[in-house]
């Protein structure tokens, strides 16, 4: 670990002063420590945002949710409003890491975390993510758990975090606080495709926050759900996952919601399956007919080519499972 | 003498460690408190093969705390001393520090010694290292595998060519790593010539050799502390070059050192499970019996030493074949050395041979429990020998019941609930029952109370408690009265740790050494004239709770402290010893298993849900039933590994591991981990040890790998024949 500085603030103000002098906002740690003592993240100074009054899960008045930046996983996912209105939000999260990393890890952490690619996390390795222009190792190295969408020649990263999947999914805005105020950003634009610049992960400039993330307000009933494919049945990343939120008036699907994890390098939202959806009578063969547009685009590796095939079958599998109830 | 009462043996005890454990007092090899102790980390070369061209250390030498650098420009000449011992295996080992060549990615090729463990590793992290990188090879498939170890019996391409049936099968199975929870770690104080070392190790002995090999020092001269190991199972088996660079860093800086492996360390510098490729053509009549089998098994070793492991048992002995032949190779790559891991050699060629005869089975629409029994050996036929014990058949009947054998489906992909296909399948497990000479001290003290000291290990299985159960009826005391104390070098000699030797070997020693003392008590009371046991014949006088008496007759005695107080002892002592095998063996020895287990399947998904496994042991004795438990259910729980999760990725292109950490090379959690059960066959085999123990930590794992993957064939009716079964191999 490099040495670096570390100081605590206790409001919004001095975390904004001490980002705008170059430090690093620190929450839960759960990923930026690990990074550190790995000498993949090498931060001067450290700025421990944890004291910020931003532990809120509050209904905004159309009707949506609006969840506090240091709001913890576990937090979240017991927020008895998180899990009636979006179930969705409260599974991704459960299913995610372990019920210690849970209780530690925060929402806007969780957002920010880093992927998982084991070439990233080795300083030793190419990766032009960790430093731009040495190469990426993970394309023709051991890539099972790399990206099939969003991919570039620079990077195949997976963007590693569930609960973003069903942001993705909800269309959630993300709310921001900078020097020069606030502004919120689309969850879609939040977080960048690789492309030529892997290392810029985030519409995010240094020093400022993140407040909340925003969950719009939606029809209802909206049934939803999260189905995480992963080789063990916790504690561990997805192969593929599907985010569905689904709202059904007479018969006919009004509104549909999906996006798909560990298979993209950000979290992959599937207009065209949503499209295939709306207007039409759940059925079997409806939702096969969707997910099967899943995949589309899909470039798969050579250790990942199952991939486009096991996401097809995630995602009709969560059709059904909130189709068949909604 | 008069048999003793049993007590503590065969009691489901609590493990008399559990507590100290529990309450963090247990202390694990770097938790030992060494005054002045400084921090050692490696830094491991980041290129396969090749010579390191530069170092440059001034960055690491200029952060404050940072002591030294040790590489292989400034480390003294090392004597490495020949050592055909310590569990060395063929070749020439790797000597820290001793020349400029990198033979595996991830070798040591300096030590930063620094005040703190931060200012090491941060040390560590910039010393900038040059290298002249050649590609590594890695990949067996890619390379030349060495001359085999043949065997044969009957002619096998005759009997293969006259099979009614033939089925050729080739299977991989991935490298594994041991993973303990404990990382490897070592703290090393010199005191003149003298070396102590505090160290996790399954073996004081051997580690105390190595050290005393390296550094050409008296074995005498060379201490080996371990009291605690937090798993091991088998990476401990060996002194591994940490050790020695511990032992380096503290002489070079004459400071105690505490060196702790990484995680990402432990995927290279303390062993694996080899991958293997194993073919196995195999033929049989059309009632399922045997005609001949022929092996040709593959497995990776370094390019500096040739290790093997005992994989060709089960080939020969396991089912009655007249046509064997067997050639075993191993493939010299640029990777580190691999050692046994849980089940070694067994566990691999189960996986093959158990999923073969399921195959067999289901080509002659036999069940698979009928063709076992119709190729039940009555002897072995490698050796001619009789078994001593071998109650396999009572194995299969038991578990067949217990499980429920008879709901299983017989066709393939027949039972389906909702999404997912469930699945039945079953394995044979074996593993030899191996013994070494062990010693062990014991000491009844006139108080009433008895230490007994053996340098061996307790890695998890529970030696501890075990070995005090035996020594606990020996000498006729309760458990709270006896302190077994082991993991040092300066108590009496054991074998290594490992392959289910310890209980057999060990405690047959502590058996030995506690017999002697209580006869010595016997004796002195019944030529005493003012005990109360004068004058009766020793054969007649039992000890229970500390009380000596007429077997009986409970009135007429004394205890062990009357005895010795009245006759001015202090104690009384004596060395117990178990002296092996006798040579040559008049029986086959083997521990056997039944594992069967139950899956679910995701049809679509790929997903593989182990619902229940069940194994039934023909071990021998149960010493310590509930810590038996906790090995049966470890071992199903390592199968569970091995068959649907754990695998070791070598990047070929430069021999790095892909996955050298816990979240990256998955175990089975506790979610994967359902109904697990163990049943053991009452009895014991009095021809194998004194004891009557076969041995059981390592057949619990053998069996389990392919009884899972023969219900996924059973759920599905896909036969994956690579290890780990993963889901892109079922959709």
């Amino acid at each position: 670990m490099h040495p670096f500085s570390y100081t605590r603030v206790s409001d919004t103000r001095e975390a904004l002063a001490a980002g705008s002098r170059g430090a690093r906002y620190i929450a839960g740690g759960t990923t930026l420590v690990d990074l550190m003592r790995e000498t993949v993240e090498r931060p001067e100074t450290l700025v421990d945002i944890s004291g910020l009054p931003l532990r809120e899960v509050t209904a905004t008045e159309r009707g949506g949710l609006r969840i506090g930046a240091l709001v913890t996983m576990s937090q979240a996912a017991a927020d008895r409003k998180v899990r009636t209105l979006y179930p969705v939000v409260s599974e991704a999260l459960e299913l995610s890491a372990s019920a210690q990393l849970r209780n530690m890890a925060t929402i806007g952490g969780n957002i920010m975390q880093r992927t998982r690619c084991t070439y990233f996390r080795d300083v030793t390795a190419a990766c032009n993510k960790r430093e731009p222009g040495s190469g990426c190792a993970a394309r023709e190295g051991f890539n099972r758990m790399h990206a099939i969408l969003g991919t570039s020649d620079s990077c195949v990263a997976t963007h590693p975090s569930d609960v973003a999947v069903a942001f993705a999914a909800l269309e959630a805005t993300v709310h921001l606080l900078g020097p020069d105020g606030e502004r919120t950003v689309p969850f879609a634009d939040f977080l960048l495709r690789p492309g030529n610049t892997p290392d810029r992960e985030q519409a995010l400039r240094q020093g400022v926050l993140i407040t909340a993330v925003e969950i719009p307000a939606l029809p209802r009933p909206l049934r939803s759900g999260y189905l995480k494919v992963r080789d063990r049945q916790s504690y561990e990343f997805a192969l593929t996952s599907a985010a569905v939120a689904l709202h059904v008036r007479g018969g006919v699907i009004r509104e549909a919601k999906v996006a798909a994890g560990g298979v993209g390098t950000v979290p992959w939202k599937l207009p065209a399956v949503e499209q295939h959806l709306i207007g039409e009578r759940p059925s079997e063969a409806l939702w096969a007919a969707a997910a099967a547009k899943a995949a589309d685009g899909a470039r798969s590796l050579q250790h990942n080519r199952f991939k486009p095939q096991l996401l097809n079958r995630t995602v009709e599998r969560q059709l059904r499972i909130v189709g068949e109830n909604a | 003498m008069s048999p003793q009462p049993q007590a503590a043996v065969g009691a489901p005890l609590s493990r008399v460690d559990g507590r100290l454990k529990v309450t963090g007092k247990a202390l694990y090899a770097a938790e030992h408190d060494v005054d002045g102790a400084v921090h050692a980390v490696i830094v491991d070369a980041s290129i396969g093969r090749g010579r390191i061209t530069s170092i440059d250390t001034r960055d690491a030498l200029a952060h404050p705390g940072v002591l030294r650098v040790i590489h292989h420009r400034n480390a003294p000449k090392l004597p490495y001393r020949d050592n055909a011992g310590s569990n060395n295996p063929a070749g020439r080992r790797l000597r820290v520090f001793q020349d400029d060549r990198v033979l595996f990615h991830g070798q040591p090729v300096a030590v930063v010694v620094a005040e703190t463990l931060e200012a090491a590793q941060h040390g560590a992290s910039i010393v900038k290292v040059g290298y002249d990188a050649e590609r590594p090879s890695t990949d067996m498939a890619q390379a030349r595998a060495g001359e085999p170890t043949d065997y044969s019996r009957g002619d096998t391409e005759a009997g293969l060519r006259s099979a009614a049936v033939r089925l050729d099968l080739t299977y991989h199975l991935a490298r594994n790593h041991h993973n303990p929870m404990e990382p490897h770690a070592t703290i090393a104080r010199w005191n003149g010539n003298r070396l102590t070392v505090w160290d996790k190790t399954q073996w004081v002995m051997g580690t105390r050799d190595e050290l005393a090999a390296v550094f050409n020092l008296p074995a005498d001269s060379v201490r080996v502390i371990s009291p605690f190991v937090g798993g091991g199972f088998g990476s401990g088996l060996r002194c591994w070059p940490h050790v020695p660079i511990a032992a380096l860093a503290a002489r070079e800086t004459g400071r105690p050192v505490k060196l702790v492996l990484s995680r990402k360390q432990m995927h290279f510098g303390v062993g694996f499970r080899p991958s293997y490729e194993y073919r196995l053509r195999l033929g049989a009549d059309r009632r399922g019996r045997l005609v001949a089998m022929d092996h040709e098994m593959n497995h990776e070793t370094s390019s500096y030493e040739t290790f093997v492991e005992g994989i060709l048992d089960p080939g020969r002995m396991l089912y009655s074949t007249p046509n064997v032949r067997q050639a075993y190779r191993t493939v010299p790559l640029d990777v580190s050395t691999p050692i046994w891991m849980r089940g070694p050699g067994p566990a691999t060629a189960s996986y093959v041979i158990e999923s073969a005869l399921d195959e067999l089975a289901n080509e002659l629409g036999i069940d698979p429990i009928e063709l076992r029994r119709r190729n039940e050996p009555a002897e072995d036929e490698s050796s001619g020998l009789p078994w001593s014990t071998r109650r396999l058949r009572e194995c299969y009947t038991v578990g067949a019941r217990e499980f429920g054998w008879d709901r299983r489906p017989t066709r393939p992909r027949s039972r389906r609930e909702g999404d997912w296909l469930i699945g039945m399948g079953m394995a044979a497990g074996v593993y030899h029952t191996a013994r070494m000479p062990a010693q062990a001290r014991v000491r009844l003290d006139a108080d009433g109370t008895a230490v007994v000291e053996t340098a061996t290990s307790d890695m998890g299985p529970g030696t501890y408690t075990s070995h005090t159960q035996v020594a606990a009826d020996a000498l006729g005391l309760t458990m709270r009265a006896v302190t077994f104390r082991l993991g040092d070098s300066l108590y009496p000699q054991t074998g290594p740790h490992g392959g289910s030797m310890t209980m057999a070997s060990v405690g047959s020693a502590v058996l030995d050494g506690c017999n002697r003392v209580r006869r010595q008590a016997i004796e002195l009371a019944v030529e005493d004239e003012e005990s109360p046991l004068y004058g009766v014949a020793a054969e007649d006088v039992v000890v229970r709770s500390g009380r000596l008496h007429v077997r009986n007759n409970t009135a007429r005695g004394e205890t062990y402290q009357r005895l010795l107080t009245r006759n001015n002892r202090s104690r009384l002592e004596a060395d117990g010893s178990y002296a092996g095998p006798s040579s040559p063996e008049r029986h086959s020895f083997h521990a056997y298993n039944a594992t069967f287990a139950e899956v679910a399947v995701d049809a679509t998904l790929g997903l593989v849900r182990v619902r229940r496994v069940l194994g039934v042991y023909d071990a021998g004795r149960i010493i310590s039933p509930k810590l038996a438990d906790s090995q049966a259910i470890g071992g199903m729980v390592g199968g569970i590994g091995q068959a649907l999760l754990e695998h070791t990725v070598t990047d070929h292109r430069d021999g790095r591991i892909a996955n050298a950490s816990l979240a990256d090379y998955l175990v089975p959690v506790n979610a994967d981990v359902a109904d697990l059960r163990a049943i053991y066959l009452e009895g014991e085999d009095m021809e194998a040890d004194p004891l009557g123990v076969k041995g059981l930590g390592e057949v619990v794992m053998v069996g389990v790998a392919p009884a899972i993957a023969n219900a996924v064939f059973n759920a599905t009716g896909r036969r994956v024949r690579d290890l780990p079964i993963t889901a892109e191999a079922l959709l």
